[in-house]
């Protein structure tokens, strides 16, 4: 009897300990939040960045970090979070205040009728589109966009080079992509309603490894991956052309609260690294993420270095 | 933005991306991992119980098996053998296995001894004790082995989404990638019904056994008679 109740006690006493434990942990954040404008004095509150569920968003998501951590601003990460529609909901609501995005697609999101076709018309109508609570910083060179992509097989045999092409093939064929692709303007709708091409179905795929292997196998036959995916010049996989523009440029850009726009040393930290991110780094970081195995924290520990930016 | 929207629509309800397919799917995953998990677990659990040999190794197997994760073991098979209905299968017969291979070990260990010796002294051979003695009073603890292995397989075959977007799994996965929670509703909603009824169809099949059993068995009473 008597070990039997010190048992609960020393559950008891577990248990209220996690308790507490998670107290703490909650009490920084509620901080942070309740006191935003309080942070004007550059490293007082911790700048969180997140990122989306993909390679480059966490790379990207590192360096902006780091940088930030170079500049003396106190900074942590929240890799993975998701899509676009949770990690802008999760800047809305001060659990993250800087996210990696990309210009064209972050236009898309709050403006389905925007109707800007090049990089400079984009970058000019994004900040409108915004909204309130939320800032771009500058776009940099580094470009990365959705691509649509065939095996070279696949495309040989078919003559398909281009989005036009696909409406010989979209009715006896299969369209692989992140399960988000399906909703996107640029998406199913419309491969239908810009190039005529209505597939027979569409698969969703929240991993790679199962698209890629897929996408070999002939069981999808059209799958969409990143230009900056170091597994297109893997595979030779053939990028379709995109003649009518229906994926907008997408340049990097840090979207960030506004309380990171009006911080001045960390708005020059995330412009410095904007100003030197070229598409090739791009493409080589996810190489040594993706195919070399290499860590996101020191393959951008080492961007930055070779930068000079940290 | 009303829970049941998506559920409603009869759009959502056909083609290959609808309801009706996704459940006929998530069904057939089930169905086939079940039975094979069947086939290889039943004869070997009445080995196992018939013989005494093998428990320790069983207790071990069976122990183990349960800690595999399933959703690692199917990125796995998936890496090494490409997406399909196999691997997903595959993953949940593996799921399906420990809890019927050990209720069906333990149902055949836990028969009467005194009927089973009965039957012995009577002259029958392994076998006949097995199928006339063994096996009948073991079935309703089969049956409960089967019907643990079907609520976890139906419930964890959401999972198979994850290779290639099939079963019920995708409208979970579609609906958080989209953030439409009235998708992601109806996912979990089907797949919670999907789970009771089977349950309930397998609870009734094992009280209609169960019920069998009290009713006379000629072999087994002239057994208990002899031994008495």
């Amino acid at each position: 009897m008597r070990i039997k109740s010190s048992i609960f006690g020393a559950c008891l006493g577990i248990a209220a300990s996690l308790l507490t434990a998670c107290g703490a942990n909650n009490d920084p954040l509620a901080e942070s939040s309740a006191q935003p404008s309080g942070a004007a004095s550059s490293s007082a509150a911790e700048v969180v960045v997140g990122s989306a569920d993909f390679t480059e968003s966490k790379i990207l998501a590192e360096i902006y970090s780091q940088a930030l951590k170079a500049k003396g601003v106190q900074s942590s990460t929240k890799l993975g979070i998701g899509s676009r529609e949770i990690y802008i909901k999760a800047l809305q609501d001060r659990s993250i205040s800087v996210v990696p995005e990309y210009t064209g697609n972050l236009l898309l999101n709050f403006d389905a009728n925007a109707t800007a076709t090049t990089a400079e018309e984009v970058e000019e109508a994004l900040p409108e589109a915004l909204p309130s609570g939320l800032k771009v910083l500058k776009p940099s060179a580094a470009v990365d966009q959705d691509v649509y992509v065939v095996t070279k097989d696949y495309s040989a045999e078919n003559g398909i080079t281009s989005l036009d092409d696909l409406k010989k093939i979209a009715a006896g064929a299969t369209l692989g992509g992140p399960p988000e692709l399906e909703e996107r303007a640029y998406g199913p709708a419309g491969l239908e309603k810009i190039y005529g091409a209505k597939f027979k179905a569409f698969k969703p795929y929240p991993k790679y490894p199962p698209k890629i292997s897929d996408l070999d196998a002939n069981k999808i036959q059209v799958a969409t991956f990143f230009t900056t995916d170091a597994v297109i010049s893997e595979k030779g996989y053939v990028q379709l052309e995109d003649p009518q523009s229906m994926i907008l440029p997408q340049n990097v850009v840090p979207l960030v609260r506004e309380e990171v726009a009006s911080n001045a040393t960390a708005a020059s930290a995330l412009d410095g690294v904007q100003a030197l991110l070229t598409t090739e780094d791009l493409v080589a970081l996810n190489r040594k993420v993706d195919s070399e195995r290499q860590d996101p924290n020191q393959v951008a520990a080492e961007w930055l270095a070779n930068k000079g930016l940290a | 933005m009303n829970l049941f929207d998506y559920l409603s629509d009869p759009a959502n309800w056909q083609g290959e991306a609808g309801i009706g397919y996704l459940l006929l799917q998530h069904l057939g995953y089930t169905a086939a991992a079940v039975v094979i998990a069947c086939v290889i677990a039943i004869p070997l659990g009445i080995l196992i119980g018939h013989t005494g040999r093998g428990s320790f190794l069983l207790i071990g197997l069976g122990n183990a098996a349960r800690a595999i994760p399933s959703l690692g073991l199917l990125v796995l098979i998936v890496l090494l053998l490409g997406t399909g209905n196999g691997p997903i299968v595959g993953v949940l017969a593996v799921l399906a296995l420990p809890p019927i291979l050990t209720s069906t070990a333990a149902g055949i260990r836990g028969a009467d001894r005194d009927a089973v010796h009965a039957a012995r002294a009577l002259g029958m051979s392994g076998s006949q004790v097995i199928r006339q003695v063994e096996w009948p009073l073991a079935l309703p603890l089969v049956i409960s082995g089967v019907r643990s292995a079907t609520l976890q397989v139906v419930a964890t075959a959401t999972i198979a989404a994850y290779s290639s977007g099939t079963g019920l799994g995708r409208l979970l996965i579609s609906g958080n990638a989209n953030r439409n929670y009235s998708q992601m509703f109806a996912g979990a909603l089907i797949v919670a019904l999907l789970a009771i009824v089977l349950d309930v169809a397998l609870g009734a099949l094992a009280w209609l056994t169960a019920r069998r059993r009290h009713a006379p068995n000629k072999t087994v009473g002239a057994a208990l008679a002899v031994s008495t």
